[in-house]
């Protein structure tokens, strides 16, 4: 296997500024996770657009911006445990267990465990990409716009099935950014698309405009409206080390989480709230022999939080390697990429072995950095948790403000941001997600770009979708995953009458 | 907040149907849209009409399963909550108004202000806070990045 990539990103990621550009991405990345206002989402869509004007080379915006992703998995954890509210969604199981440790007065000894388990997530999932990554890519070097198309297909029935309960609305999300992703210059024809005749939409709608109005004036929205909602700051942290009985104890749940984990994140579309659900009803299933889980159990906080941060890591596979995002966070930082005119695929690894290899690097780097900033530092990070919303919030709008305008140098932008934030806000109310609408916004243009190269291959014959192997076993992976869970869940279904009428 | 200032159970399903209406109005529109796309020429035989065609059929066919399936919805706020909430996008598109003719200062000032004010905070802490963002934001941006930022027009910027 060729590693070479990756030593030669360790000369990218150990490069005295980039160093300095993945400390600041840790610790920002842990804030923006340690606050239950804002994910890693929110957190890289504000940034992205400083970096960019700031004129860092591409490299050292996925080193940022990787940094934030990793640093926001850790962060999550500590307003799970202190506040039982969850940072972000991968840390939604991390406060069944961690908030009850609080409660018997040992949030410190829980800090510390579960970020080590995080750590351990971490570095594994890093191994795994690092040797995943030119396998896959290796693989995906053989595809042609037919073969794009529809692993593209795949992505979006892999995301209609894996997220959230209600298929319709996700694979509404991803119509709608698939829709947003036609407006501008179709560059084949020469025809404007849906741009009413104003010149600003002739490029098309801007990535960062969308991003920042979905994720954050929405955001602002939904926390005015759950402000208040009677939250407890656990203070009396304990012990501030984890005990050498309880990581003996977690190792194995942390191992199989890791891996869990890893491969939930490889899945297209899919996220680190999917991998912590599935990881901690794992440990529960084989672990909860005395019915300890739920209660303070410290392997029901390990579980969640090495799956969670071996998912970020396991998201950038599909990623850097066939351009399809493996979850929402991985769907802005493609789209970041973008930005620099770089095109994500198989081909990235070959041509621009500095990105692929500098990110991969810079996460192995970025665990250790975490690790050390989130054991001595955890007291500072959780202070954060008491900064109120009137003065965080503001902040918030600033960036967003400014992020727009410093790309864009428009006031028509802004308002398009104000107006994509306030339907995101509606669609949130209806139930909707804004992950899915970012997966189609970002692969939308390089569907249609692939359908319309492979039809012109073929001369218009449609059957190109179904001519190769590689075609038609993604066609029966996205058949499966499509009507798999239908099929389960219906099974399901008939167990519980079966055993309700026994 | 009291769960009373939520419209909620009932208005739910109101609300799910209600979005699949409207968007079922909007793959109609698009559709329409798509289909009168004006072009010369194109090198593939698709053209740049299909795939937005394509696209308003398949929202069109999930609005209409979207309608009988609505599931869960959060509810709408109501009363002072909803009038709060609805200021912050009037507070925006002001102080986005501004933000050429008056200057990025002065714009995040009234921003801040304001959305500390709706936020809860009270208006001496508001107003130190405001004074203390456009100051910090202006010197992170301008000075520290070196990002353009507009000093107004107003102002002879």
């Amino acid at each position: 296997m060729n590693l070479e990539y990756l030593w030669h990103g360790f000369a990218v990621a150990l490069t005295g500024q980039n160093l300095l550009i993945g400390l600041i991405g840790c610790f920002i990345g842990t804030l923006v996770g340690a606050l239950p206002a804002i994910g890693p989402i929110n957190g890289i869509a504000l940034l992205l657009p400083i970096a960019y004007t700031m004129g860092l080379p591409a490299e050292s915006t996925m080193i940022l911006l990787a940094a934030i992703y990793c640093g926001a998995e850790y962060g999550g954890r500590i307003s799970s445990i202190l506040l039982n509210v969850p940072g972000d969604a991968g840390a939604v199981m991390t406060a069944m267990d961690g908030y009850p440790l609080a409660r018997q007065g040992r949030a410190g000894e829980a800090l510390a465990l579960s970020g080590l388990a995080s750590f351990v997530g971490g570095m594994l999932g890093a191994i795994g990409l690092a040797l995943f990554a030119p396998l896959l890519a290796g693989l995906a070097i053989g595809f042609g716009p037919a073969e794009y198309f529809v692993l593209m297909m795949f992505a979006f029935a892999t995301l209609g099935s894996m997220v959230g309960s209600y298929p319709a609305k996700t694979l509404i999300g991803c119509t709608l950014g698939l829709m947003l992703a036609t407006v501008g210059l179709d560059a084949t024809s020469g025809a404007y698309r849906f741009t009413f005749n104003e010149p600003e939409l002739g490029d098309g709608i801007e990535f960062v405009v969308l991003v920042i109005g979905l994720f954050s004036i929405s955001e602002a929205l939904i926390i005015l409206e759950n402000q208040g909602r009677g939250m407890t700051v656990i203070r009396e942290l304990g012990r501030m080390t984890a005990r050498l009985s309880d990581i003996v104890l977690c190792t194995g749940t942390a191992l199989r989480s890791s891996l869990i984990g890893f491969v939930v994140g490889v899945l297209p579309g899919t996220g680190a709230s999917v991998s912590s659900a599935i990881s901690y009803t794992t440990a529960k299933r084989i672990s909860d022999s005395q019915g300890t889980f739920g209660k303070g159990d410290v392997r029901g906080l390990a579980a969640p939080e090495a799956a969670n941060n071996a998912t970020a890591c396991g998201a950038f596979v599909p990623m850097l390697t066939l351009g399809v995002p493996g979850s929402g966070t991985t769907a802005v930082m493609l789209g970041a990429l973008m930005l620099y005119n770089i095109q994500p695929g198989p081909m990235l690894l070959v041509e621009r072995p500095e990105i692929v290899g500098g990110l991969v690097a810079s996460l192995f780097v970025g665990n250790l950095i975490l690790l050390a900033l989130n054991l001595p530092l955890v007291q500072i990070f959780a202070r954060v948790l008491t900064v109120p919303n009137w003065l965080l919030v503001p902040g918030i709008l600033v960036l967003s403000i400014v992020g727009v305008y410093s790309t864009h140098s428009s006031v028509f932008s802004i308002f398009l941001m104000l107006g994509i934030g306030m339907v995101g806000w509606l669609l949130r109310k209806a139930g909707f997600e804004m992950a899915p609408i970012i997966l189609g916004f970002v692969l939308g243009r390089v569907m249609e770009v692939n359908l319309r190269n492979a039809l012109a291959i073929s001369g218009g014959d449609p059957s190109i979708l179904f001519s190769s192997t590689i075609c038609n076993v993604l066609w029966v992976m996205a058949a499966a995953v499509a009507i798999l869970p239908f099929y389960l869940s219906r099974r399901s279904r008939r167990q519980k009458a079966v055993l309700a009428t026994k | 907040m009291s769960d009373e200032s939520h419209a909620h159970s009932g208005s739910t399903l109101k609300v799910g149907r209600a979005a699949a209406l409207c968007l079922l109005a909007l793959a109609i529109a698009y559709g329409i849209g798509g289909s009168v796309i004006e072009y010369a020429f194109s090198s593939d035989p698709l053209g740049p009409r299909a795939f937005p065609v394509a696209l308003a059929g398949v929202l069109a066919l999930l609005a209409v399963w979207y309608f009988f399936a609505p599931g869960p919805a959060e509810g709408f706020p109501t009363g002072g909550l909803l009038v709060r909430v609805l200021a912050v996008p009037v507070l925006l598109v002001v102080s986005v108004a501004l933000f050429e003719p008056a200057g990025f200062a002065a714009s995040i000032f009234v921003l801040t202000l304001g959305s500390a004010l709706i936020f809860g905070a009270p208006p001496m802490k508001a107003l130190i806070g405001a004074i203390g963002h456009a100051a910090l934001w202006w010197f992170v941006f301008f000075y520290l990045l070196g990002v353009y930022l507009p000093v107004g027009t107003l102002f002879g910027g």
